[in-house]
């Protein structure tokens, strides 16, 4: 490749990531607080109070008082064992650096005791811009390196095409630009996966794979599943190999992962360093038996792993079914076409002696050059020097089928959520890691389109024909992820019809609380004078973040649970199939089945209020 | 990531000349690309075709006018519930929006949109109006005659807890003891009977709660019920958490001066059951109406149930 197309690639990668940044910045302050983003938000800050405590203890010559158990449990217990922690100090380092002026109001409300006016470069009014800035900037990661990755088998075109379609989702969108862990982990996801493939070729990229992976594990815990989708397209391509009995050279990237990625996971996180083998036991254990929280899916409740076979059958489809039901239909379209693209250069090969190439399917991707992936070198008698030589390059050759490798990051997160047993309560965003990929398969597929439309029209058009089409092609995904904001889980694709079919299909509506945020003005607004609010899943975190944005002044809170109902002169119920039995008590206690302020989304209800009749 | 090796040549070489497969080709170009632009101007027209609050206003003001006591007002789809109580709540008492079922009510109207029909949209469709993306209906049909309404009556109700094993006579006869809010019947154990709103299958019915306790029946009876042809009954576990864990199945039985005329057995995923009995033979005869509530495992099973005597 030449030079003057390397930086082509760079510039269009470049325009890619800032475009997803003004995007997403230019947005996300409609974008209300989850509860668990509150939560990450607090830590984040908790976190930055450490690093100061141990810039003022280096500063006096006393930097082993942060390392003693007292000093790390005050701030890194925060949010332990839940998450790890490379997401939360960097969004602790963001919003230092960057908020703005906090509404005064907001001054008590800092979880570390905080005196000054802004952080040291003051760009965001908000602070909660401030923290949600890394996110933001991972989710410009993810487009660049979707481009990146589907450069490899396709033009800069259907490239970029297949980097926007990997942001333009609505559910994703909506994950992309809180300060939350799942969309980071996607961009991880593609970042361990594209080093890999990387490290088939190149030593160097062996070891960078175990780097990126100890990043990946620091992220969140998807992470540690992601050797095994690896493993399986290796195992796959090396089938050969492991038919004849004669085991494969490892990968050092595998060897990497290995060593490197637990020692930086342990590394990373200092709550882990005061007693490493109780903590990190507690820190698998809270995940591996993490409670079924309630979601609603095809009209049921799912709290539970189901125990009938109706419903396991049900529970099975339930990842494929929200992908089919979430993503824009021209993606998935376009994915289809690509997967069938791949497929049909595999059937081309099979069978062909090496080197002949079928000009349909072939024209469609690199130049390859065989009928598929060769036995590994065989390195047997040869030495422990060229055993290594063949682990640090283990098989440039196994990118001659990109559709596997495509199919195992695919498919590798879709079967574990498949699994009856795996928790579903956060939707989509427990399979997210599996849409980057899609996505490239989705890039592969308007390539195709492309090259069928090149052959149609006049020879006059080809130069703006390409560009033309790939914007045609992304311009749905794009307006369907603007129309979601910002209420993206309650979106659903034309095939489910939108808000309101999702809603009639009994899918998700929302979790975590967020939707109040358009009519935080209403609730001041009709605020009793008693404060006693009933805010249901919005959490003092969550409310406390407003109050330091300037979007709400403090408004009291009356606590939580039935009782807290029972309690309260103004109350908003956020519509969960689950939470209906709240809205009972309100009935019961207010005297009246009519709500004072009902926030729809395309006439869908997402929050419901009620007030009591005559309090001031 | 920079570079892309050598032999990865992703700026494809223009392709030799080949026979056009125009047929296949001009489908998937052509079928992609309407897809394309269905899909983004459905993006860009769907959120204006939700209803409006010009809409809901004007729906609600013609349901206002004609509304009288006794009516049925839904919305359909149910989802859209909320918004429908926002605009005509006062019109909806609890009794209304958590019905049991909608036999009593010969007349109703439906508020609905985007082509939906309520369960309740049934019989003769007497007047219609559209005002912008809704649609207002009011059918009209015969109404189930209520001789007697077991909620509504839950006062004149003996309640008691009698013990011992299922389907021998109790062993022990313990009367509860009726106050304001219900019925408190003295422990071990303690346990309440008490009217009011419930979660049952992520719905909210009025009712009467009922838990069930061990190695005892829960009975509920009264006496003198003036009976018609059916006894309507429908109930359920309350309560979304407590349908988490616990598994035990609920039975109801309902008997008619001693003689069992239905039973129900309610669990977690049973949701709001309605059930029927048929009264003919003591149709306008006053009977004594007893219910009774047993579970295998009762723990957590807070069960709730409503039952009325009509003429269909």
């Amino acid at each position: 490749m030449s030079s003057a197309t390397r930086a082509r690639d760079r510039l269009i990668a470049a325009v890619l990531a800032v475009l997803t940044v003004a995007w997403m910045l230019a947005v996300e302050g409609q974008q209300g607080i989850g509860r668990d983003e509150a939560q990450y938000m607090r830590a984040g800050e908790h976190y930055w109070g450490w690093f100061a405590e141990l810039a003022d203890n280096v500063r006096e010559g006393h930097t082993r008082r942060s390392f003693t158990p007292k000093a790390i449990d005050r701030y890194w217990s925060d949010n332990a064992p839940d998450h790890p922690v490379v997401m939360k100090i960097l969004f602790g380092v963001s919003w230092r650096l960057f908020h703005g002026r906090e509404a005064a109001a907001g001054r008590p409300l800092h979880p570390i005791p905080y005196t000054l006016e802004h952080g040291a470069l003051p760009i965001f009014p908000r602070a909660s811009t401030a923290f949600r800035l890394p996110a933001i900037a991972m989710a410009a990661l993810l487009v660049v390196l979707v481009f990146w990755f589907a450069r490899r088998f396709v033009d800069p075109v259907a490239a970029a095409v297949a980097a926007v379609l990997a942001i333009a989702q609505p559910h994703t969108f909506f994950h992309a630009q809180i300060a939350c862990f799942d969309a980071p982990v996607t961009t991880m996801a593609i970042a361990v996966a594209f080093a890999y493939w990387k490290s088939l070729r190149s030593a160097r990229w062996g070891v960078a794979t175990g780097v990126i992976y100890g990043l990946a594990l620091g992220t969140k815990h998807n992470a540690w599943l992601m050797p095994a989708f690896l493993v399986a397209h290796w195992l796959w391509m090396r089938r050969g190999d492991w038919l004849r009995l004669r085991p494969p050279p490892i990968p050092l990237a595998f060897v990497s992962m290995a060593v490197l990625g637990p020692i930086l996971f342990f590394l990373h996180w200092p709550w882990l360093w005061v007693d490493p083998v109780a903590r990190a036991r507690a820190y698998f254990n809270r995940h591996l038996e993490h409670e079924h929280y309630n979601f609603e899916y095809l009209g049921r409740n799912w709290n539970n792993p189901p125990k009938e076979w109706d419903r396991k059958l049900l529970r099975v489809t339930f990842p494929f079914v929200e992908t089919g039901l979430t993503l824009p239909v021209t993606t998935l379209v376009l994915a289809g076409v690509g997967a069938w693209a791949f497929a049909s250069r595999r059937r081309a090969r099979v069978g062909r002696p090496a080197g002949e190439v079928t000009a349909a399917s072939d024209a469609l991707f690199l130049a390859g050059d065989g009928a598929g992936p060769r036995l590994a070198e065989d390195t047997t008698g040869g030495g422990f020097r060229r055993y290594l030589k063949a682990c640090a390059r283990p098989g440039a050759d196994v990118d001659a089928s990109p559709g596997s490798f495509l199919v195992a990051q695919f498919l590798g997160p879709m079967a574990i959520v498949a699994l009856p047993s795996t928790p579903i309560f956060g939707g989509v965003k427990h399979f997210m890691p599996a849409f980057p990929f899609l996505a490239v398969c989705a890039g592969v597929g308007a390539r195709h389109v492309m090259r069928q439309l090149r052959d149609l029209v006049p020879q006059r058009w080809p130069r703006t024909l390409p560009l033309g089409t790939g914007l045609l092609l992304c311009a749905p995904a794009v307006a369907e992820t603007q129309r979601s904001h910002p209420d993206g889980l309650a979106h659903y694709n034309l095939l489910a019809g939108g808000f309101a079919g999702g809603a009639s299909l009994g899918m998700n509506r929302q979790f975590w609380g967020y939707s109040v945020r358009p009519m935080l003005g209403w609730m001041a607004a009709h605020a009793p004078a008693r404060g006693n609010i009933y805010w249901h899943d919005v959490l003092p975190d969550a409310l406390s973040m407003y109050v330091r944005d300037g979007v709400m002044p403090p408004l009291g809170n009356a606590g939580g649970g039935e009782d807290a109902i029972r309690r309260s002169d103004l109350g908003l119920i956020i519509l969960e199939r689950h939470m209906v039995l709240y809205e009972g008590v309100f009935w019961e206690s207010y005297r009246t089945t009519r709500p004072a302020y009902v926030r729809t989304r395309e006439g869908v209800p997402v929050v419901t209020v009620y007030r009591r009749a005559g309090v001031p | 990531m920079g570079s892309l090796p050598a032999e990865s040549q992703a700026a494809l070489p223009d392709a030799p000349a080949r026979p056009r497969r125009l047929p296949r080709g001009l489908l998937l170009v052509g079928g992609v690309l309407t897809l394309a632009v269905v899909e983004l101007a459905n993006a860009l027209w769907a959120p204006h075709a939700a209803p409006k609050d010009a809409d809901w206003q004007a729906a609600a003001a013609v349901v206002r006018a004609g509304f009288r006591a006794g009516d049925l007002i839904v919305a359909s789809p149910p989802w859209a519930d909320p918004v429908l109580r926002l605009w005509l709540g006062d019109l909806m008492p609890e009794a209304m929006v958590g019905r049991m079922d909608d036999a009593r009510y010969g007349r109703v109207w439906q508020i609905a949109q985007r082509g939906a029909r309520a369960r309740e949209a049934r019989g003769d469709e007497r007047d219609r109006q559209r005002f912008g993306a809704l649609t207002v209906s009011r059918y009209e049909r015969p109404a189930a005659e209520i001789t007697y309404d077991f909620l509504e009556r839950w006062p004149e109700a003996q309640v008691s807890r009698e013990e011992g094993p299922p389907g021998q006579p109790p062993t022990r006869v313990v009367p509860c003891v009726r106050d304001a809010l219900g019925f408190t019947c003295p422990g071990p154990p303690a346990h309440v009977v008490r009217p009011g709103i419930y979660e049952i299958g992520a719905t909210l019915r009025r009712g009467l709660s009922a838990p069930p306790v061990a190695n005892a029946a829960v009975v509920l009876t009264w006496a003198n019920v003036p009976l018609g042809r059916e006894l309507a009954f429908a109930g359920g576990l309350h309560h979304v958490w407590l349908r988490k864990w616990p598994q035990g199945i609920v039975q109801l039985r309902v008997l008619v001066d001693g003689q069992l005329v239905a039973t129900q057995r309610s669990g977690n995923r049973t949701g709001f059951q309605l059930g029927r009995a048929d009264t003919s033979r003591w149709a306008g005869q006053k009977r004594t109406v007893r219910f009774e509530i047993t579970a295998d495992v009762p723990d957590g099973r807070m069960f709730d149930f409503v039952a009325e005597a009509r003429n269909p």
